[in-house]
């Protein structure tokens, strides 16, 4: 009764969804409107003003900066919550029913668990030349923890840093985007105006990533060591 | 005819579409509150799909400014959409830690077999009142 009910309205949704999309500007079409009037300023100027090759960092940390202040915002939030909703009796049935993991899945780990530490490095401290950037390098990272978490057990993992410090890598996006953003209102008269010196403006965008990623990490991190109930708030 | 090319001409919109339509109805049948997340995540996917297509140019290349002359891809749906996933790994989190505890608190995360417990509470209730 629900399935057929669910059926039928996903089926009465295809009709018109399917010749809606059917009407816009062919994908690809170079004189749709997604590439004829912002984009076209960003993609002409965004370089020279934005201060970054890649033009998706250009967009998230100039043009579009309280944006992705609002991002770093949203999981630090996240987090927050996920510490306050968790159910408080998780953290004694740890070791509880846990799966020992097969030795060639820890060893084949421990020998890439570099290669993929450095891959994440790479992509946060060149997004803004390269594709990739803070949010894409901090989920790497984040996932080389939560695998280290699964194959070498949680706790361990969540001890190997003091409680206090995981919560400020948590929180170092947020207050360091902020802190950027203040200064640049400080220093050039307008809210997250970055150096006019290109020098200096590159290595604020670096500065701003390593934060965002660490970030995103630490935080990705934290929700699982949370779910899983081995996280010490 | 006409109709028909149109479709197949937008075929990479219609995948996305179709990948919508397919999360909704996980969403819309399951029972189960876990499968439901799973359900609004390939909703999301799907609209991440739609919005980074559209961002697409003939011949393109990614939104890198260096010495290519390929005409570039839109960069605003990729920041964009990297904004949403970030939202949609939040509510993702948030949804998943509200199931722990409602599995915590009623024992179960089948919708039905919550409505269950909540039929039996009331009539437990409403018999003491009546005593």
């Amino acid at each position: 009764m629900r399935k057929g009910f669910a059926a039928a309205l996903v089926f009465a949704l295809a009709v018109p969804m399917m010749r809606g999309v059917s009407q816009l500007p062919r994908p690809g079409a170079p004189d749709g409107p997604v590439h004829t009037h912002v984009s076209a300023a960003y993609i002409d100027g965004g370089a020279a003003v934005g201060g970054a090759e890649n033009l998706v960092t250009a967009v998230l940390l100039n043009y579009r900066a309280l944006d992705t202040l609002g991002e770093v915002l949203v999981i630090f939030c996240a987090w927050l919550a996920v510490i306050a909703a968790m159910v408080p009796a998780a953290g004694e049935r740890e070791r509880e029913g846990s799966v020992p993991v097969s030795p060639v899945v820890a060893y084949v780990l421990r020998i890439l668990a570099p290669f993929i530490g450095a891959f994440g490095v790479f992509v946060i401290v060149n997004g803004h030349v390269l594709p990739g950037g803070g949010f894409q390098g901090g989920v790497v990272l984040g996932a080389l923890v939560i695998l280290l978490a699964v194959a070498l057990g949680p706790g361990r993992v969540a001890r190997a840093l003091p409680t206090n410090a995981w919560s400020l890598l948590r929180a170092s996006g947020v207050l360091v985007f902020a802190g950027v953003g203040l200064a640049g209102a400080g220093l050039s008269g307008h809210l997250f105006g970055l150096s006019e010196q290109p020098i200096l403006r590159e290595w604020l965008m670096i500065l701003l990533e390593v934060a965002i990623g660490t970030a995103a990490a630490a935080v990705l991190a934290g929700l699982f060591l949370a779910m899983i109930g081995s996280d010490s708030p | 005819m006409t109709e028909v090319a149109a479709w197949l001409s937008h075929v990479d919109y219609q995948v996305a579409v179709i990948l919508f339509l397919v999360g909704l109805y996980i969403l819309l049948s399951s029972q189960n509150l876990i499968k439901k997340v799973i359900g609004l995540n390939v909703m999301e996917t799907a609209v991440f799909a739609f919005i980074v297509t559209s961002g697409m140019v003939d011949r393109h290349a990614p939104p890198l400014v260096n010495d290519t002359v390929a005409p570039l891809a839109s960069p605003l749906p990729h920041a964009l959409v990297l904004t949403g996933i970030v939202v949609a790994i939040s509510v993702t989190a948030l949804a998943l830690i509200l199931i722990v505890r409602v599995k915590a608190e009623c024992g179960s995360i089948e919708l039905d077999e919550i409505g269950e417990l909540d039929e039996i509470r009331d009539a437990s209730e409403s018999g003491e009142s009546a005593r």
